[in-house]
């Protein structure tokens, strides 16, 4: 039995986009500890509505993901981030 | 058994510079009575905080790093929560995530030193006919 290939062999798919490849941002600079403390950088890791950016979104490995979700949790409670968006007057 | 932690506590605005200092006295005479070594000690000063905490705005944040045993830090975080003046706290023990960070440290020497041997072969091998190749499989070696 032959090995199925893939049947791009005579048509290849057409590409509507090249999706530019995601990486952990933390695996790149080796960083090994993520503290809470630092909270100007774990800023970027959270939505305009203070919501945590899933790992598909962020693009951060698992491992990294598990530590930087319990460092924004701490710099929650420490009031360096905030939980939500800030109160906006309407009336 | 000692080993290291981190203390984290805002105190209110409403109290002087010389009230902070005694409240971190008390804390590194606690620490230092029960043979701890107070390695760091980080004071921010007067911050905005992210959110009011019991219509306060501001904080004054303070950070110590200490290497104590663990039954002082149970007493440690008795008094911080009687302290009518500390907004917040939080103590973690550092140990355990410095063993983890060095068991990372060796898994990254270790793709570092496949990575670099593999780019080394490939390179012997095909020097100039095509770098698709080499970059595919340093890839794979980082995953």
């Amino acid at each position: 039995m032959q090995p199925r290939s893939n049947s791009g062999d005579n048509k290849p798919p057409k590409k509507y986009y090249s999706a530019r490849k995601k990486f952990c941002a933390f695996c790149k600079d080796k960083v090994t500890l993520i503290d809470y403390k630092n909270h100007k950088f774990l800023e970027n890791f959270i939505s305009e509505t203070g919501r945590i950016f899933p790992a598909r979104v962020s693009g951060t490995c698992a491992y990294h993901q598990k530590q930087l979700s319990k460092a924004i949790k701490r710099a929650r409670q420490m009031a360096l981030i905030r939980f939500t968006e800030e109160k906006k007057r309407t009336s | 058994m000692t080993s290291r932690y981190e203390i984290g506590f805002i105190v209110t605005p409403e109290v002087n510079e010389e009230e902070v200092k005694k409240i971190i006295e008390t804390i590194t005479s606690i620490i230092t009575k029960s043979k701890g070594v107070i390695e760091n000690l980080d004071e921010w000063g007067r911050k905005k905080l992210a959110f009011p905490i019991q219509k306060n705005l501001e904080g004054y944040y303070v950070f110590v790093q200490t290497e104590v045993d663990g039954a002082v830090i149970a007493t440690l975080e008795r008094r911080l929560k009687q302290m009518e003046k500390v907004l917040r706290f939080i103590t973690l023990r550092l140990d355990d995530k410095l063993k983890k960070s060095n068991k990372l440290t060796k898994r990254w020497a270790k793709i570092d030193k496949l990575r670099r041997k593999s780019m080394a072969s490939s390179n012997e091998e095909k020097e100039s006919e095509d770098f698709t190749e080499s970059e595919e499989e340093s890839d794979a070696t980082e995953k």
